[in-house]
């Protein structure tokens, strides 16, 4: 009595003679012969649907807020008949023994076949304790449940890069999921949070092409994040055309014109904020007149005010610009010449007096 | 002073060591071009990163950051292709052409040199020496302000511009791919980016500067050299 | 401890001990222990925060004008509040007045999210609490109907709709992948329910589900995006353009049209699904009066909502504001922020220490003098090792939250004390729903204070806060009529425009409570920044006089069905809608010792 994948894609009214082209298409992107169609949709109408641990760390919960915001599929559709959300605090019945023991038997029960979608990240610092679940680091629970799971998605900027609690000095020592899980397939989904469509997207490509999304260099879906906001934005062509707001509330803002000059990060930033936008697809940072913050760009909290255009550099020590840096720079070797030059004269015209002298002597 | 080679070149064309031909035509075209590209760079990369005023009318009749932008990626391009063409020149060319690719690093002469060189812009020298390239001081200058500086702002220029050209264009594939990864994200890539602006604006000053000093103050020609080629002494002294 | 007296408790530790960790359901990471007499009924609770992330120190040297988008990350479920105190905060302290159509705007905001964190949380985080999943498949689809027709007039209640609704839901538990409602209490003798009343919360449970991303699409218009809309020092970033050339690139007729519409939908959802439900499931339970805690004795708001811009006088502000101390209900004491010796945290039983000479036991913090220096330890009677705890040592420190007390008491925050507070003060905003519901379930003044009631507070507040927003989308485009268009005041934006040096203190009321930010501002950037939050105040941990908190006083003296599962101990602590993410965001300087884990 499984709900199959199959089952759900008739309810959501797709025929039968759709689906069996699907699985032919899926045969053929697997590579396989035409004889392995039957046994493909076979598997789609029988299989059960596939469990999905979703463990917290530290975070704030924006992910699994994002997530219900889904609206295409709808969360509801997603938890009940897509996948099988066997485990996650947050909207989970159970508490304390009774949702360790959940953990425990679809590890069992369907090892190596399970999703681990992690939100947040566990801290290194404190003996790990400054993310305790049962009693213990959330750094063990995490290794624990990783150990067996087919693929680890991680939700959102905390678990793929750290985010704000991972902003300098980082003093938890909050650590991306990558780099204390080595072994398994990651996909990256950043954002603070992601958009919602886009986790349930990655999630339905994941289950109805059986394999995982192709990822970038750095792990992400290439599908949602292999441009940059700006690449897509509306306002682009008053970037293009050199029409800026310079201020908040300027006549520029209210013509909706481009926020670079406000410090704007689309041009550096990597989502699908502008195509896809937010909660079914009503609006944008950008559209609603404030710059893209960098959100699901690696460290985007330490790259100065998300007001300034030239961003800081961390590296040097202190918190200045390269446009501060560069001017105190020039102006520092420029006095030097121009005091070089001074001397280099007085040298020259005493030198040529020497010569005289010589010559005379 | 004349390296031995040089003695031997001028010699061998037979003509008075008062002149020696240094650099060659594409050299010197390489220069000029390189210096217009560079000013236009400057200008255009300090407009896209500090935009001009906003603009008036609609956006359809306007292209101003369009503009500024196309200037910004056809002088990346000049920049590009004239460092390859000089790569080239330096190995079809005479052996100054090679001159600012190479350090000497392991020859205690040209260090000597070079500590020489530097006290003579430190006032501790009374009479300048003779060179019909660099002299060692500006060579390791140039290498280091201006070749890697040139290097690094190619490899992150062309990263940066193959973000907009997207994944699956050449820039993309040959810089993009790696560089973005290895800063960790666009805006540091952006960032630093912005500082090579400043280390080109310090390389031109000092560069100009000491051009025009030693025109004035040493032995040999400078600023016309690199418009007729040919190195002028000033003195018959060794 | 043993067994003493304090706040008109009696704790015993001496019985039976159950632990719960994780708390579910509840934004962050918890842990609570318990102790049972020989009748199953508590008599000494424990609760630990279990998670900490530091972003007080984070903050430290940043630009003030970036600090809501940190502080908003507090939390991404009362998503936006943290960042309004934020702005209050640097307002405050460099003296930026906002433009009216700015305080219209971030009022629609913060009510918004008070309307969709409570109805959420009603529906998503506690409503498994009382509602019986397994028994709604056994329910009669017709019966059903009838039930849902005889308390609403909403119009999804036809027996067809419930049988598919039963259908779907009967499928997917034989299945046997039952997914989030796996290893529930089903069954339980504490679900009083019937299974039609059952199978009308289920549906609406999946209604409300749907309903709750339409919600927050008042955030995505005004805000780009929810979670975590984007705000502004000085106003709010969206400008507003309704006549000109350029109108479709701001906030202009659509857009006011589509939150209007948003709004009217959401009053219907409010007022037709989640009030009757919420009276329908309290009508069974009238007789679980457990879980008042410190309701009854000691209640705070600081109240919210101004109606005209920049007054945060308590004339002016929607939301009540005052505090209640020792049960006495007949006074309420004006509650100062600014004032060192009123709100002070305590870290005696948290994991941390103060420095220097503040490092005494008893010694108290105001929140512009904060300091934090993380310090884990358990306590000497402990059980388990410091990275396997088995049971926690209430004596020693035992949570990552601070202990906040105002003049010296742990108050219990939140819907309900603001209810409490306006009660009192005779606003008949406040008064009379409450007075309606019990007077509609035949139920006494005191059955306010209780689990019960602090659920009930939620709804009647989610109901006031939709109708709030009406009002200021209204006020909104009559102060647009009238020709105001401003958003945001720039005359401040630049920080050389700033003193020297600067503090100031915003508010706000959270779903969960009240919150405040403590800014100190030096040269342009953050010199120390503070917050106090509503499940610090809540979630507390004992002070050095062994008061306890919010949290561990509302578990006292209740019954358990079961002694192995934590049902009612879910119940109640659902009651406040817990955010550990919140209250344990405070942080230790840099430079302290710390151990590390090893990764392999």
């Amino acid at each position: 009595m499984v709900e199959t994948f199959y089952e759900v894609m008739r309810r959501q009214g797709i025929t039968r003679r759709s689906f069996l082209k699907y699985c032919s298409l899926t045969a053929a992107s697997l590579g396989l012969g035409p004889a392995f169609v039957p046994k493909i949709a076979h598997a789609m109408e029988t299989k059960p649907r596939t469990p999905v641990l979703w463990l917290h760390g530290l975070e704030c919960t924006c992910c699994s807020e994002s997530f219900i915001r889904s609206g295409h599929p709808l969360a509801k559709d997603a938890v009940l008949s897509m996948i099988s959300l066997d485990y996650d605090d947050t909207i989970m019945t159970a508490a304390g023994h009774q949702a360790e023991a959940i953990l425990e038997e679809v590890m069992t029960k369907y090892k190596g076949n399970y999703i681990l979608a992690v939100e947040g990240n566990p801290p290194l610092n404190q003996e790990g304790m400054s993310c305790i679940i049962g009693g213990k680091p959330f750094l063990e629970q995490l290794k624990h449940v990783a150990k067996d799971c087919k693929a680890i998605i991680s939700w959102g900027s905390c678990a793929s890069w750290g985010c704000v609690q991972a902003a300098k000095p980082n003093p938890t020592q909050a650590t991306p999921v990558h780099k204390v899980i080595h072994d398994k397939p990651i996909i990256k989904v950043p954002g603070c949070p992601p958009i919602a469509e886009v986790m349930t997207g990655v999630i339905t490509y994941m289950l109805t092409f059986d394999r995982l999304p192709e990822l970038d260099r750095q792990g992400r879906p290439k599908m949602f994040y292999g441009q940059r906001i700006h690449d897509k934005c509306y306002r682009r062509p008053h970037f293009d055309a050199g029409q800026f707001a310079e201020a908040w509330d300027d006549e520029g803002s209210r013509k909706g014109y481009c926020l670079y000059k406000m410090g704007c990060k689309g041009p550096t930033t990597y989502n699908a904020c502008s195509t896809v936008r937010w909660n079914g697809g009503v609006s944008f940072p950008i559209q609603s007149g404030h710059g893209c913050i960098g959100c699901s760009e690696d460290g985007f909290w330490d790259k100065g005010s998300f007001y300034d255009r030239v961003t800081d550099i961390q590296q040097f020590g202190v918190e200045a610009n390269a446009d501060q840096i560069g001017g105190a720079t020039l102006g520092v070797v420029g006095a030097a010449v121009a005091a070089h030059a001074a001397v280099s004269a007085i040298k020259q015209s005493r030198s040529k007096q020497s010569d005289v002298n010589d010559k005379q002597g | 002073m004349l390296s031995a080679q040089d003695m031997r070149e001028a010699e061998a064309h037979g003509r008075s060591v008062k002149a020696v031909y240094v650099y060659e035509a594409p050299v010197r075209l390489w220069h000029w071009v390189n210096a217009l590209a560079i000013t236009v760079l400057a200008i255009s990369g300090w407009f896209i990163a500090s935009p001009l005023p906003s603009q008036p009318g609609e956006a359809s009749e306007n292209f101003l950051m369009g503009y500024i932008r196309f200037a910004h990626f056809s002088a990346g391009y000049v920049l590009l292709i004239g460092l390859l063409g000089r790569i080239y020149w330096a190995f079809v060319g005479n052996h100054h052409a090679r001159q600012l690719f190479v350090l000497p690093i392991f020859n205690a002469t040209w260090w000597k040199e070079v500590l020489f060189e530097l006290r003579w812009y430190l006032f501790l020298e009374r009479d300048p020496k003779k060179y019909v390239g660099h002299n060692p001081l500006a060579q390791l200058s140039m290498f280091t302000l201006f070749l890697t500086t040139t290097v690094f702002m190619i490899v992150t220029g062309f990263a940066l511009y193959g973000e907009g050209t997207q994944e699956g264009s050449w820039a993309h594939t040959l810089f993009t791919s790696w560089v973005i990864p290895l800063f960790g994200q666009s805006q540091d890539v952006h960032t630093w980016h912005h500082v090579g602006l400043w280390v080109f604006l310090l390389f031109v000053l000092l560069h100009v500067y000491a051009a025009l000093r030693e025109d004035i103050m040493s032995r040999q020609s400078l600023v016309s050299t690199m418009l007729s080629g040919w190195r002028m002494f000033k003195d018959d002294k060794p | 401890m043993g067994a003493y007296e304090t706040q008109g408790f009696k704790l015993d530790n001496s019985g039976k001990r159950i632990v719960v960790d994780p708390v579910t359901r509840i934004e962050g990471h918890m842990r609570v222990e318990v102790n049972l007499d020989t009748n199953n009924v508590i008599r000494n609770a424990v609760s630990t925060g279990t998670m900490w992330r530091g972003l007080e120190v984070i903050l430290k040297g940043r630009d003030p004008r970036d600090a809501w988008a940190f502080t908003e990350r507090i939390c991404g479920v009362c998503t936006g509040t943290h960042a309004l105190t934020s702005v209050r905060a640097v307002e405050d302290a460099l003296g930026i007045l906002i433009p009216e159509n700015a305080n219209s705007i971030r009022n629609i905001m913060q009510l918004t999210l008070q309307v969709h964190d409570h109805l959420v949380h009603f529906y998503h985080l506690h409503a498994l609490d009382w509602v019986d999943v397994v028994s709604a498949l056994s329910a009669d689809p017709k019966k059903t109907s009838e039930l849902a027709q005889s308390i609403s007039s909403w119009p999804l209640s036809s027996p067809g709709y419930f049988r598919d609704i039963q259908n779907r839901l009967k499928k997917f538990v034989e299945s046997g992948q039952l997914g989030p409602f796996m290893n529930g209490y089903w069954g339980n003798p504490a679900y009083k329910l019937p299974p039609e009343a059952n199978l009308m919360a289920v549906t609406h449970y999946l209604e409300a589900l749907d309903f709750q991303k339409e919600i927050v699409k008042i955030h995505t218009i005004y805000g780009g995006k929810n979670p975590h809309p984007n705000w502004l020092v000085g106003g709010v970033p969206c400008a507003i353009n309704v006549h000109e050339t350029g109108a479709v690139g701001a906030i202009n007729m659509e857009r006011l049209n589509l939150i209007s519409h948003i709004i009217d939908r959401t009053i219907e959802f409010i007022d037709q699904v989640y009030i009757p439900d919420l009276l329908a499931i309290a009508s069974f339970y009238k007789d679980w009066t457990y879980g008042g805690g410190l309701a009854s004795k000691s209640v705070m708001s600081y109240g919210d909502i101004p109606d005209k811009a920049n007054d945060y006088s308590a004339a002016n502000l929607m939301m009540p504001r005052g505090a209640i101390i020792n049960g006495d209900l007949s006074k309420v004491h004006e509650v100062d922020l600014r004032d060192p010796s009123q709100i002070q945290e305590f870290v005696d039983h948290s994991w941390f220490k103060y420095a220097g000479a503040n490092d005494a036991a008893g010694k108290g913090l105001h929140p512009w003098d904060g300091e934090t220096v993380a310090h884990y330890e358990l306590g000497k009677n402990a059980k388990g090792t410091s990275t396997n705890i088995e049971q926690i040592d209430e004596g020693g420190k035992y949570s990552w939250i601070k202990a906040p007390r105002w003049k010296g008491h742990a108050m219990e925050v939140g819907p309900l004390a603001r209810y409490i507070i306006g009660y009192v003060q005779n606003n008949p905003e406040f008064k009379e729903p409450v007075d309606r519901v019990l007077k509609k379930l035949d139920l006494p003044l005191p059955a306010l204070f209780s689990t019960l009631g602090r659920t009930a507070a939620r709804g009647l507040e989610a109901s006031w806060a939709v109708h709030k927003m009406r009002y200021f989308q209204d006020k909104l485009v009559a102060n647009i009529k009238a020709g105001d268009a401003s958003t945001a005041n720039i005359e401040k934006w630049d920080p050389s425009t700033w003193p020297k040096e600067a503090k100031g203190v915003g508010f706000t009321e959270a779903p969960r409570g009240a919150l405040g930010h403590w800014i100190k501002i030096k040269e342009g950037r953050i010199d120390n920044y503070q917050c106090v939050v509503p499940t610090t105040w809540n979630g507390s941990p004992r002070d050095s006089k062994g008061q306890i908190g919010a949290f561990e006083a509302s578990l006292m003296n209740t019954p358990m069905a079961k002694a192995d599962q934590p049902l009612e101990i879910l119940r109640t602590l659902h009651s406040f809608d817990p955010c550990l993410a919140c209250s344990t965001h405070v942080m230790a300087p840099d430079g302290q010792e710390m151990t590390r884990v090893r990764v392999r």
